[in-house]
């Protein structure tokens, strides 16, 4: 029997049935009187160019063309897409040297393909694409640089004159000596080191590929209230954003956040939210549609950060990790949205996985002729994840230890620092999910059995594991605000700006506020997409929705509840200390037959039938509202790892996948199913991004691949048998002892598969995505290395 | 530009609608008979969002489909399936079994599931990943679709078994 009522239960989420008949609307089914749409008119001719002219008088003139908008229409603040300057503590802004240079068109030169250079607004979609075509655009043409190496050659043309180089970001010097993350003295350590292995590692450009394309509203009311409808994941910071760059105060933005049709990252902040909103200000008094090509998804919301790593890690005979000395260079495409987080982040998951005696990270991020990169579930960690695991398991092939084995023995534990500076770990339970993952999939069998192949095909079974957070706390801003309105019928109904991007936080959020409540979930209701309603709340980033909203939920109900046993403390003549709620009567602990009933208190709160001018207000002191505005106090990590065996053959590369078991050290599960779903659906993206997906150029900066057709994610029959481990060890600081299960799923695949490749086949393939011809091609030189040396 | 006025019988209604020699079948379902249940994802026939099925069970992306060669023909979307509160058997697994996340490509995954336990009313694993290979979805991993889809073939075949009987 559980603890509880409905923590733990897979309850029916609340929003599914809404989407499994089509009833749920989308930004793009909304319709309103009067409602213009918008065409963006986009630079498909260069990836950098001087804008010689721009000659927009002949698209003016098409028919159903009510406006056309360049540049010198809108407003010329500088912005950034990004939203973590909001989050980041403004001390630390500036060190970090986090910029804005954005323009909501581009004014005198195009940086990537697929820049916006400006917009038609038409009675309808299709008259505004074809005046588009009208649009008279001249370009003098610039070299184009689409990796750090030519983007940081002496003689290139230079981005942005506060970032001589084009280097978008380094480690800096106040916040990190020498420009290094880390301890220690690797180079004194690898000079006594047994083992050392050491490569060169490229980590894939890969696109989230939510499936809602980017659809937007925006009306500039005659209230002069600016009002937009987004799908972002991040409302009240965009909120915030937009409000600067139109130098509105925040009263006057509206926004809406419509049903997020999925994230992953792509919505951290503001995709074509500017575009909108400039055309419904140069256009007030009509609402302003805009439904973004899919093809142009690739061109405008953020990416993953690829980029060349450097790695080399040293050990001892018997397997203690000396030295680990890494370095990321990373493609930042044109603009520089998060350009300090993800080269600083990658660093820091990678310095929280193992106890390393000594570690030297290095990250820089260089500007490129490249759709812009920022956050994309995961946020550095696949990309150091697939490195790491990749090289680790390179040098124990060498040590000849079994690779589960030294990850239990070398992980961090409690009291071991985090991923953040000074913040120890607060619950790890990889071990479980090592065993337990280690038993599923068979490891000690199948290693063995597995260890001196020689057929076409040839099994292997590989590990990967890391660590994430829940919440970005104590690097970034924290904080949300809920609110729980206590009905006179003893029904309650929370408010919060807590996203719901389709993982199904809502339901869990809910089902943690029935929880403390002891109210059945069903007498809760939720509000949440009213930006005028809702108080702050950062957004749905860095796995923190369950744990920080949870953390924020649990507290408002107690503020109600404190409440409510204040006035019932009178009543019941008990201390409000002594008091306790239950099946919705209050009681004094220990004895239940001495109780009230909430519903009459709460009905007596309202209908104050009772109070005359004579007695006044007597216990009924009005409707209760518990009320929170929450910061976290820890991160509480979760720890997962991944198992795969694969299939490989020898003689043409192709590889299968046959087997995957997840492993997660989740805290507690509030949702199982919902859990799942998370490290189901990460493990698509992680294998994805292992096996097919990367973003590819032609040599003048054409994306060659912004489709579905060209760009390839795996299918239903492309996955692998999956089984789910959740290892539940409550954590001290979650809500309920929850952990987050968001992000850390996508990461640990890239090591399991690359490692099963290894085991396999005897070879890896030391850049992403793995494809077939690589994987060919390493087993070809292998084979013609042996065969000289023999 | 040429106009056609068609028939078109939707969710069992029927209604004529004029549409250009260009438009598709999803702008008109969407922009012309507010039937905004079937869902843009790509436009180039690969997400499978945008899924329909004509009369009654062959399912095609009506993004691929020009709207005037649909003349006469009978369209189920989505929101064709339910019964007010009662849901088909496939939405009802696709709700109990947590196949729906962010929800955007659940329309065109309801209905091809319906498609295929039309055609095969008991397929196996494998048969069920191969026939949802055009449909994409980018939340789930597919894992609990394909458990929904199978639990919902049980419930079909046990409720079409109990009637004979």
């Amino acid at each position: 029997m559980s603890e509880f009522k409905t923590v733990g239960k897979s309850e029916i989420r609340i929003d599914v049935k809404g989407k499994a008949t089509g009833r749920t609307e989308y930004a793009a089914d909304l319709k309103m009187k009067g409602m213009l749409h918008a065409y963006l008119v986009r630079c498909f001719d260069h990836a950098h160019a001087n804008i010689t002219k721009l000659d927009m008088s002949e698209a003016a003139k098409e028919p159903g063309v009510v406006k056309v908008v360049g540049p010198k229409d809108v407003t010329d603040k500088i912005y950034n897409q990004s939203v973590i300057d909001v989050m980041v503590p403004p001390s630390q802004v500036e060190p970090l040297g986090d910029i804005e240079d954005q323009n909501i068109f581009a004014v005198d030169r195009v940086k990537h393909y697929g820049e916006a250079v400006c917009a038609i607004i038409a009675t309808s979609e299709a008259a505004a694409e074809h005046a588009a075509k009208k649009v008279i655009v001249e370009y003098e043409p610039l070299p184009v640089y689409l990796n750090a190496e030519q983007a940081s050659q002496e003689d290139a043309v230079q981005f942005d004159p506060r970032k001589p180089g084009n280097l978008a970001f380094e480690l800096p010097e106040v916040m990190f000596p020498n420009k290094t993350m880390g301890w220690g003295d690797v180079d004194a350590a690898f000079a006594e080191a047994d083992v050392i292995v050491e490569d060169d590692l490229y980590t894939s450009k890969q696109k989230q590929c939510q499936m809602e394309p980017n659809s937007y509203i925006a009306l500039y009311d005659d209230e002069g209230r600016l009002n937009c409808w987004t799908s972002t994941q991040m409302p009240k910071c965009v909120h915030t954003k937009l409000a600067d760059i139109f130098d509105l105060p925040m009263s006057r933005v509206k926004l809406i956040q419509t049903t997020v049709g999925g994230g992953f990252g792509a919505r951290l902040g503001m995709v074509l939210e500017p575009h909108i909103c400039a055309l419904a200000l140069a256009m007030p008094g009509h609402p302003i549609k805009v439904q973004s090509p899919r093809e142009e998804d690739w061109l405008t919301s953020p990416s993953r950060h690829p980029g060349d790593w450097k790695v080399k890690l040293g050990f001892k005979k018997d397997g203690t990790p000396v030295a680990a000395q890494a370095s990321f260079a990373s493609y930042k495409g044109a603009y520089y949205l998060d350009g300090s987080g993800v080269a600083a982040c990658a660093g820091a998951w990678l310095q929280a996985v193992y106890n390393w005696e000594n570690l030297a990270y290095q990250g820089r991020t260089y500007f490129t002729n490249q759709p812009v990169c920022g956050a994309y579930r995961g946020y550095g960690n696949p990309q150091q994840t697939f490195v790491m695991e990749s090289m680790i398991d390179r040098a124990l092939a060498e040590l000849d230890l079994d690779p589960v084995e030294w990850r239990k023995k070398w992980h961090k534990n409690v009291g071991d620092g985090t991923w953040f500076p000074g913040v120890k770990y607060s619950s790890v339970a990889i071990d479980p999910c090592l065993e337990q993952g280690s038993a599923a999939i068979g490891w000690k069998e199948k290693r063995a059995k597995y260890a001196n192949q020689t057929g076409t095909k040839r099994r292997g079974v590989g590990v990967g594991m890391t660590t994430h957070t829940s919440g970005a706390f104590p690097m970034l801003l924290e904080h949300t605000v809920c609110s729980l309105k206590l009905n006179e019928d003893a029904s309650a109904n929370l408010t919060f700006a807590c996203s719901d991007i389709g993982q199904g936080s809502h339901t869990a959020l809910r089902q943690i506020a029935a929880e403390a409540l002891d109210f059945p979930t069903d007498d809760i209701s939720l509000n949440t997409s009213d930006g005028d309603i809702t108080g702050f709340d950062i957004g749905a980033h860095a796995s923190r929705t369950l744990y920080v909203g949870g953390g924020a939920v649990i507290e408002a109900v107690n503020d109600a509840k404190r409440q409510v046993f204040e006035r019932a403390a009178k009543l019941l003549e008990a201390n409000p200390e002594d008091l306790e709620l239950k099946d919705k009567q209050v009681f004094v602990k220990g004895s239940p037959s001495k109780s009230v009933s909430l519903k009459d208190m709460l009905h007596k709160s309202v209908f104050n039938y009772d109070a005359t001018a004579e007695t006044g207000p007597n216990f009924a002191e009005g409707q209760i509202e518990g009320y929170s505005s929450y910061n976290p106090k820890h991160c509480s990590p979760p720890w997962a790892a991944t198992f795969i065996e694969v299939e490989v053959d020898m003689e043409t590369g192709e590889y299968e996948l046959i087997e995957m078991v997840n492993t997660h050290d989740i805290g507690r599960s509030i949702n199982p199913a919902i859990v799942e779903g998370q490290m189901e659906g990460g493990a698509q993206h992680g294998l994805g991004m292992a096996l097919s997906e990367e973003l590819y150029f032609d040599e003048d900066g054409k994306v060659l691949n912004n489709g579905f057709t060209d760009y390839k994610m795996l299918g239903p029959s492309d996955l692998p048998k999956m089984t789910n481990i959740i290892v539940e060890e409550p954590d001290p600081f979650g809500p309920y002892g929850a952990k987050s299960v968001g992000e850390t799923g996508l990461c640990t695949p890239l090591g399991a598969v690359a490692n099963a490749i290894f085991n396999a086949s005897g070879v890896q393939v030391t850049d992403l995505p793995i494809t077939p011809e690589k994987l060919l091609k390493a087993i070809k030189e292998k084979e013609a290395a042996e065969k000289a040396a023999a | 530009m040429s106009h056609h006025t068609i028939n078109l019988t939707i969710n069992g209604m029927p209604q004529t609608v004029t549409v250009e020699g260009n438009e598709t079948l999803l702008e008109v379902l969407r922009e012309k008979v507010d039937q905004t249940d079937v869902k843009y994802g790509c436009g180039t026939g690969e997400c499978g969002a945008c899924t329909v099925l004509v009369e009654d069970n062959k399912p095609i992306n009506s993004c691929l489909t020009l709207a005037a060669t649909m003349d006469g023909r009978s369209i189920t979307t989505v929101a064709g399936l339910a019964k007010g509160h009662d849901l088909h058997p496939v939405q009802q697994a696709f709700v109990e079994d947590f196949a729906v996340q962010c929800g955007y490509c659940t329309p065109g995954m309801v209905l091809k599931s319906v498609a295929l336990l039309s055609e095969n009313p008991e397929p196996s694993e494998e048969e069920i990943r191969h026939y949802l290979e055009g449909n994409i979805c980018r939340c789930t991993g597919y894992t609990k679709i394909v458990t929904a889809v199978q639990n919902a073939s049980k419930n079909m075949v046990q409720y079409a078994g109990g009637d004979a009987a």
